[in-house]
């Protein structure tokens, strides 16, 4: 059954392709000069302030560092979780985990006070900070992936695709941990300091990769003429809602713990009933576009069956993501400190007051500058090697199921 | 060891924001400095301060006050700015307890300011390196300096002296006298950060007075009923004063 599944590089040379690709750079290209613009003038120019110090790109960055790990998951199952049906799915799943960490990446680190610093922040590690091991994390998870990736490609290597899965499955599990802690670990902020963060950013992690991979997936098939077959996809977007069923449990969790306790109360106030822009895209973006209609959509019986559906259910789970990030980070930081407990408070200055924060367009683009970044490696990339496979018909994914699928529906005629 | 802070006097404060312009003034000429303001004048000005004077109502009306509260980096004993810094540019030096960034070393990805309960840390938007208080390190040491004036610039400025400075683990300096006699607390103790710098609470200085204690019990005017009275030929009072 594995012999049946082809890899074949994309050989479209038609105007569609370097069209993507002119698009994609041009946007990359805005992105940049984004960078360019916040870098030169300052962050002054950035709607970002004292209070407000991760604004919009760091939205996009942790997103899209957060899909990477997910994104990759879709080929653990195949390798660590011996779900053989995934295996041809594998390549470009790793792929893609690699795209979107470069894409986030790349906003995290330009979104820096110095990003030329980069190489002290290589060089000089704090090993108690969580930043610093997230450096090597992220920069750790690139190179196993392109190890797993190379054992996965190379069929002399095929043997060891199983334990670099493995240790690649780990490494995206600590990765996301890290990634939460940065927020876990807060203590200082009302909205963070929960040992929940890191378990939850894992199963975000899950539900927006494969979400972003899903639609990865149905575009390369749909604009390279191969089938992708019903049976793979079905399997795909339930397990898609499964993962959006479980970021809303966490996130009922996280919230029910926080209201049980009365000093988050406050905080809990503000961002499920009067935060304004928070509660909104917490209630409408996130629990609703990100999270019910989704569910909805995919599990409908009849619905749930059309591409077009499928297709719309993974752009709302990765819109209400967005949502999600942008609650959890920027309305945690709008909370006001609490510097005088039990007290209500307000100064001339910032205290007790909820800091305001609108983004400036710069900030967009250098967000969607990483998107730009990372579809732009994908496209690249599957033209170059051999990741996508030729078919992903039900016949040739999994010809036993299928066969029998036949089998019953002459029966039945 | 020697942990240098500062102590401030809630109850003398004033709310002049002589310290703020004062620390402003040296640390933007100094080695701290620049520190960036832009729209100093406009509407929405943002710039980078150490120190701030936060101004309070505290009470309910009619029952008001209003407290004036100078805040800069705590100089914390146990930093939390301190471990979440990934490369390390955020340190507590051992030989004075005083907190800093290595601006050289600090990337700007502003995780510190996450960190520190407080608020005390801000972003200097065109260097794009965190910064806070720094005790006046480049001041207190200077022997180019007198004695007098080796002291922090907003100490030096604060007209009502509500400002000290010393090093709090010697129990005989002036502000562990202070902090030891007047109440002096951290803020957030709670945190388990144990802040370094103090404040001395509002003091009113108030004493119980019995309805007994204001009149004198063995009072000899009161002893006999009549007052003894002057014969009339005998002067008045008034006849033998002058005024």
């Amino acid at each position: 059954m594995k012999a049946n599944v082809h890899f074949r590089e994309v050989l479209n040379n038609g105007t569609g392709y370097y069209g993507l690709l002119a698009l994609l750079g041009a946007i990359v290209l805005i992105g940049l000069g984004a960078a360019y613009f916040m870098e030169h003038n300052g962050h002054f120019v950035t709607g970002m302030n004292n209070e407000i110090v991760w604004g919009m790109p760091h939205v996009f960055a942790v997103f899209l560092i957060v899909a990477a790990s997910g994104a990759l998951n879709v080929a653990s199952i195949g390798s660590v979780f011996g779900k053989s049906q995934y295996k041809p799915l594998a390549p470009l799943s790793g792929l893609l985990a690699i795209a979107l960490l470069a894409g986030g990446l790349a906003v995290l680190v330009l979104d820096l006070g110095h990003p030329d610093r980069l190489i002290v922040a290589m060089t000089y590690y704090n090993f108690k900070s969580i930043f610093a091991w997230n450096v090597m994390l992220y920069t750790g998870f690139m190179a196993v992936v392109v190890v797993y990736l190379w054992m996965m490609m190379e069929r002399k290597m095929n043997k060891y695709t199983k334990p670099a899965g493995f240790f690649a499955f780990i490494w995206r599990l600590a990765l996301t941990t890290g990634t939460g802690s940065i927020f876990g670990f807060i203590v200082a902020r009302e909205a963070y300091d929960a040992a929940i963060m890191a378990p939850m950013f894992v199963i975000m992690s899950f539900s927006f990769g494969l979400a972003a991979y899903i639609l990865v997936l149905m575009a390369s098939f749909k604009w390279t003429e191969r089938e992708l077959g019903d049976k793979i996809l079905y399997r795909l977007k339930n397990l898609l809602g499964i993962f959006v069923g479980a970021v809303l449990y966490f996130v009922l969790a996280y919230h029910l713990t926080n209201l049980y306790a009365a000093e988050h109360h406050s905080v809990e106030r503000f961002i499920l009933l009067d935060g304004g822009i928070y509660t909104k895209l917490f209630w409408i973006g996130q629990i609703l576009i990100g999270g019910l209609i989704p569910l909805a959509m995919l599990y409908h019986p009849t619905l749930g069956k059309s591409r077009a559906v499928i297709g719309w259910a993974c752009a709302l789970v990765i819109l209400g993501g967005m949502a999600q990030m942008y609650v959890i980070i920027i309305g945690g930081q709008a909370f006001p400190l609490v510097l005088f407990p039990g007290m209500e408070v307000s100064s001339s200055f910032a205290d007790g007051i909820v800091a305001s924060y609108t983004p400036k367009l710069p900030e967009y683009l250098l967000g969607i500058g990483g998107v730009a970044i990372a579809l732009l490696l994908v496209t690249i990339a599957v033209k170059v090697l051999r990741f996508l496979p030729e078919s992903l018909a039900d016949a040739i994914v999994d010809p036993h199921t299928a066969s029998d699928a036949k089998g019953t529906a002459k029966k039945a005629a | 060891m020697t942990q240098l802070a500062l102590v401030i006097d809630l109850n003398v404060c004033v709310g002049c924001h002589a310290c703020v312009t004062s620390c402003k003034e040296w640390n933007t000429s100094g080695t701290a400095g620049s520190m960036s303001d832009d729209n100093p004048y406009g509407q929405d000005p943002t710039g980078t301060f150490f120190n701030r004077v936060q101004t309070f109502e505290v009470g309910t009306y009619p029952n008001t006050e209003t407290v004036h509260f100078p805040k800069s980096c705590l100089h914390c004993e146990d930093p939390p700015c301190v471990p979440v810094c990934p490369t390390g540019a955020s340190y507590k030096r051992a030989e004075d307890g005083i907190v800093l960034v290595d601006y050289d070393k600090c990337i700007g990805c502003k995780y510190c300011s996450w960190a520190c309960p407080y608020g005390a840390r801000e972003i200097d938007e065109h260097l794009k390196v965190m910064k806070k208080c720094t005790l006046c390190v480049d001041r207190i040491y200077d022997t180019a300096l007198p004695e007098t004036e080796r002291k922090p610039a907003c100490v030096l400025a604060c007209p009502t002296s509500a400002r000290l400075f010393g090093d709090v683990h010697d129990p005989e300096s002036q502000v562990s006298v202070a902090i030891r006699e007047n109440g002096g607390y951290q803020l957030l103790p709670e945190w388990g950060t144990n802040p370094a710098n103090h404040y001395l609470p509002r003091r009113k200085t108030r004493i119980t007075i019995h309805e007994d204690e204001l009149e004198r019990v063995d009072n000899p005017l009161k002893k006999e009923r009549r007052q003894p009275r002057p014969g009339f030929d005998e002067p008045t009072l008034d006849d033998v004063t002058s005024w």
